[in-house]
């Protein structure tokens, strides 16, 4: 790829050798990227060790020392040392943190700082073409600038819709980057569009469970600047991870609508209905043995595994819309419990 | 993640900064943003074509990959409901698989058929109204550099993945793939390759040049190494795969003479009378200079020609042979046909071995107080299993006189008792080839199918006979007759002979009671076969069973091995460990011949025998099982290298044994040759004259 690449560019020079000068003294990219360096930070603090390396990125987002980054291990440490886009070294104090969204926000002992203006960050949309920087691997030593990626936006997706597919209390929306951004010491470093407008803050490595890819990605400024604010101001106070107050204290088990599934023994034991109960509320609207259970309230079930996890949100008050496959058709109930 | 790919994701970072460096004149901003929309754009025209696959139950890790659950990508082809997409998708064989079309409309779909050379699969879904479906660039048009977008339809929210990148080869992977450079992984497999305008050029897949399985080319995930099948080859076999016909690669059936295929001409080395190489015409020692008219000066270019096509395909292949073109049409196949071994129909003579050296005496000096005299078989303590016996390496270098092969008896009924071979005829030579040996003889005759006639050249006293023999099938009896010695009479020996009669073996890493009988006559020039008694539930009095063979292996020159488990109720693990070692130490006292060695398993012991017969990488000649309940388990392919012959004595009510005969039937399907006895329905012992039968067997499994 990389000769590939090198090669078309070679050809690209080649063919316009007047223009070469002028395309790299004019070009609007490099503009973008100089300036944006300047805002830029090297975090340092904890770990080091058993491959949780001791660095991440972060941005200058106010002209008096204010640094976004992510909320991790690097920061539980009373000496955070960061670096700026000039070379200048200063110790950082953290200001407060949203373990929810996973950010956190410095401050360091300076003034007329160069920075992101969060107010006028971009909303993007997938094909938009982004450059993402960041230490990724550490590989900026010293005072030299954080790397540079570019890309484009892939799709614009929230991490929210299936429980326990990424491990990330985030559960928002997200820039998915085609290019491989999201690499160790790269949390916190940001997302631009080629015009050099912050759009996002690039979020820790995370593995998508759905198809066992590593997901490159950031999350949008709007997402995070109300939380930024809050600690900013002073007035946050961190939340919880909330997924778990979603679940009813009484949640529906099938049995009480009629259905019996089949035993559970596979790791992904296709979720069939093995019996009905006469008279039961299943019975009545029309499931029957076989049927071949694909959705509760819209959510795919894969497996009886997934089928009782699922059930775990839904109250027995409420009623439920369960999606069957007969055959070829699908087929569609909405049951509720008798009580 | 592997180092591997963080390696790769660190190119990716200097590549990138190196290439934002040039951007374009004053109007580049404009420029950007122009391609930036004619992405979106493109992205936007494909789409609707683009669905979102969802499968419900199914394996949870292939091999030692796990297997995501989450969606993957198909490519609508055909506006009555027919979606492609990658066979990696399906590696986990789900249960039932859903398609969500771009409205987000949900329909099961069924799997039409696959093309396991491009490892791409065709579905179908039931449609209501016509489906749309994208626009193809012509292939012409694809040139290397130009924009390309990888599409898929695999994350939450109503709107397609996009990865962009460049065209990096449009002839990948023996000219079945086109590669990008942009983002392919399991989040677009299956989706659409575009180009700038939205056109289809190629459905994405994992496809490496490394392995043909499924699961190659998924290594290279997010690196910058993306493939995809092109278009237009889609369209070519999209009919067939609508009719529900799955393509496989096509074989020629041939093995080279090289291993180095990137160097080494491309001369055929192996060409088995199955392979649709043989059935056109060709032969081990062809040179292949053209396939379809493409010249080929390396073996890797055969590969390069076959691997694209498919089974069924007829290619016409030209070869050199000696300085002769010769040109044949064959069709490739998708799996050879199992290869049948044909028979002469005669025992050879035996020739006798060089007696053995008295050992050197190891020099005092050199010795270790701990170190024992090395023997042949001591030296290398591989841990085999009795499936490869090692052979006892000779100590002599001597270059190898031709032994002349003499038959021993011609098989009543037989090809050389109808082409007129006598008992004690030499051959001198087949279909022109000077036989020197019997190994030489067995080879070749391995070379034909059977009903194929070959001269044959036979010494008879001081004439030479030209005969004409066709061959036949390896019959499954166990020939009848008198049986005459297998050699000329043994050299007398003058060193002193390792104990004979029935002797105690002691293995050094195993601790099991191991005895074997060796003929009371035992003469260290002849070579002697192996039988390797495995006892049934309840152990066995080796001594009886010894006094019942002992008549049999005196007449036969038989070894009878009786290794014992440790526990006699069942045998252990580790066990067909300590028979091979118990067949290695018999070889070092004994001179054995290592391609006669048999294994007989009585009632439960059958169980073992089969395991240890069937292993591929196992050289033993024959397996027999006495009154075994259980049903042979799966025998390895048939091939001109190595013999198995099965003999299966069969004990229990009709009902009981139709799961034996099953067996029997795929044995033979396969083109084992296997011998039934029916012993009635109570398990019981051979008789003398059943035991007779089965030492006559053994005498006979280096007939050819």
């Amino acid at each position: 790829m990389t000769l590939t690449w090198i090669a078309s560019l070679l050809l690209c020079l080649s063919a316009l050798p007047a223009a070469a000068e002028a395309v790299r003294s004019h070009s609007p990219v490099t503009e973008t990227i100089d300036l944006a360096q300047a805002k830029m930070v090297k975090i340092w603090g904890a770990g080091g060790y058993r491959g949780m390396e001791a660095y991440q990125s972060g941005m200058l987002i106010s002209p008096d020392g204010h640094i976004l980054t992510v909320w991790s291990y690097v920061l539980d440490t009373d000496y955070i040392t960061t670096i700026l886009g000039d070379g200048r070294k200063f110790e950082a104090k953290l200001l407060g943190a949203d373990p929810r969204l996973e950010l956190a926000v410095l401050k360091i002992e300076a003034e007329e700082l160069p920075h992101f203006e969060l107010e006028k960050a971009a909303e993007l949309n997938a094909g938009t073409r982004v450059l993402a920087f960041s230490n990724l691997f550490g590989v900026a030593t010293g005072n030299e600038p954080t790397s540079v990626q570019h890309g484009v936006v892939s799709v614009v997706t929230t991490l929210k819709a299936r429980r326990g597919v990424f491990e990330t209390p985030y559960n928002g929306p997200v820039y998915v980057i085609d290019a491989a951004t999201n690499n160790p010491g790269a949390a916190g470093g940001a997302l631009l569009t080629r015009q050099g407008r912050l759009a996002g803050m690039l979020g820790k490595e995370l593995r998508n469970s759905l198809s066992n890819t590593w997901l490159n990605y950031a999350m949008p400024v709007g997402e995070l600047r109300k939380s930024i604010d809050q600690i900013r101001t002073g007035k946050f106070i961190a939340r919880e991870n909330d997924d778990a107050q979603d679940k009813p204290e009484e949640p529906l088990k099938l049995a009480m609508l009629g259905i019996l599934m089949i035993p559970d023994v596979l790791q992904r034991t296709p979720p069939y209905v093995d019996h009905v109960d006469s008279g039961s509320a299943a019975a009545e609207a029309g499931v029957k043995p076989d049927d071949l259970v694909l959705m509760i309230n819209d959510r795919l079930i894969q497996s009886c595994k997934t089928l009782d996890g699922e059930l775990e949100f839904i109250d027995r008050e409420d009623s439920v819309k369960l999606t069957v496959l007969r055959g070829p058709e699908l087929l569609e109930f909405t049951l509720r419990a008798a009580r | 993640m592997s180092n591997n790919q963080r390696a790769w994701k660190l190119s990716h970072v200097i590549l990138t900064v190196a290439v934002l460096l040039p951007g374009l004149a004053p109007a580049a901003e404009d420029i950007e943003l122009l391609e930036q929309q004619a992405f979106q754009a493109a992205v936007e025209r494909v789409a609707p074509s683009v669905v979102a696959i969802e499968t419900v139950g199914g394996l949870e890790k292939v091999g030692k990959m796990l297997i995501g659950t989450g969606p993957t990508t198909g490519l609508i082809v055909d506006q009555d409901g027919y979606i492609v997409s990658s066979a990696f998708n399906f590696i986990n064989k789900p249960a039932s698989i859903l398609v969500r079309l771009a409205d987000g409309q949900r329909k099961p779909a069924e799997l039409v058929a696959s093309d396991r050379n491009r490892m791409l699969v065709l579905l179908k879904i039931p449609v209501d109204k016509p489906l749309p479906v994208p626009e193809i660039a012509p292939h012409g048009e694809m040139r290397v550099g130009q924009w390309t977008l990888a599409v898929g339809r695999t994350f939450e929210g109503d709107q397609p993945n996009v990865a962009v990148g460049i065209l990096s080869a449009v002839n990948r992977v023996w000219g079945k793939a086109i590669q990008t450079d942009a983002a392919v992984s399991p989040s677009n497999y299956g989706g659409p390759l575009i180009d700038i305008s939205g056109r289809v050029m190629g459905v994405l897949a994992p496809l490496s040049p490394k392995s043909a399985n499924e699961m190659a080319g998924v290594e290279w995930y997010d690196s910058g190494i993306g493939m995809a099948v092109p278009a237009d080859h889609l369209l070519k076999i999209l009919p067939r795969l609508k009719k529900g016909e799955d393509l496989h690669t096509g074989l020629m059936g041939i093995a080279f003479a090289s291993r180095n295929l990137a160097t080494a001409d491309a001369v055929i080395g192996a060409c088995p009378p199955n392979s649709p190489s043989y059935g056109a015409g060709f032969r081990a020692k062809d040179k292949i200079i053209e396939i379809d008219g493409a010249k080929i000066a390396r073996a890797a270019q055969v590969k390069e020609e076959t691997s694209r096509r498919y089974a069924g395909q007829s290619i016409l292949v030209a070869v050199m042979r000696g300085d002769k073109r010769i040109e044949h049409k064959l069709t490739l196949v998708a799996k050879l046909k199992p290869y049948q071994r044909p028979t002469l129909g005669i025992v050879p003579m035996r020739p006798l071995r060089s007696p053995p050296k008295p050992q050197p005496k190891p020099k005092k000096v050199e010795k270790k107080a701990d170190e024992k005299p090395a023997k042949p078989s001591d030296a290398k303590p591989k841990e085999t299993t009795a499936a490869e016996p090692e052979k006892p390496k000779k100590a002599k270098p001597v270059a190898k006189k031709p032994e002349p092969v003499a038959v021993r008896f011609v098989c009543p009924g037989g090809p050389a008792e109808k082409a007129g071979v006598k008992p004690g005829d030499q051959v001198v030579s087949l279909d022109g080839e000077p036989i020197k040996s019997i190994a030489a003889l067995r080879a070749k005759v391995g070379q034909y199918l059977p009903g194929e006639e070959l001269p044959l050249e036979v010494k008879r006293g001081s004439k030479t006979i030209k005969l004409t023999v066709k061959l036949a099938t390896m019959p499954e009896d166990i020939p009848s007759g008198d049986l005459p010695t297998a050699h000329a009479p043994g050299k007398p020996i003058k060193d002193k002979l390792p104990a004979v009669g029935s002797v105690p073996l002691k293995l050094e890493k195993h601790e099991n009671e191991v005895h074997a009988y060796v003929p009371a006559n035992y003469n260290p020039t002849i070579p002697y076969g192996v039988v390797v008694w495995l006892h049934g539930e309840g152990g066995v009095d080796h001594a009886k069973l010894i006094a019942s063979w002992k008549p049999h292996c005196d007449r036969h020159e038989l070894i009878l091995l009786v290794p014992k488990s440790a526990d006699p109720a069942k045998w252990a693990d580790d066990d067909p460990k300590m028979i091979g070692a118990a067949v290695r130490k018999l070889a070092s006292t004994y001179a054995v011949d290592v391609a006669r060695v048999a294994v007989c398993g009585q009632g439960d012991g059958g169980k073992l025998a089969y395991q240890l017969a069937f292993n591929p990488r196992s050289s033993i000649a024959a397996v027999a099982t006495i009154a075994t309940p259980q049903q042979p388990g799966k025998a390895p392919d048939t091939n001109p290298r190595r013999r198995l012959a099965i003999y299966i004595a069969t004990a229990g009510k009709e009902s009981e044994l139709s799961r034996i005969d099953r067996a029997v039937a795929e044995l033979r399907e396969m083109k084992h040759p296997v011998i039934v006895k029916r012993l009635g329905e109570t398990p019981r012992d051979l008789t003398p004259a059943e035991t007779a039968e089965l030492a006559r067997w053994f005498d006979t499994l280096d007939r050819i």
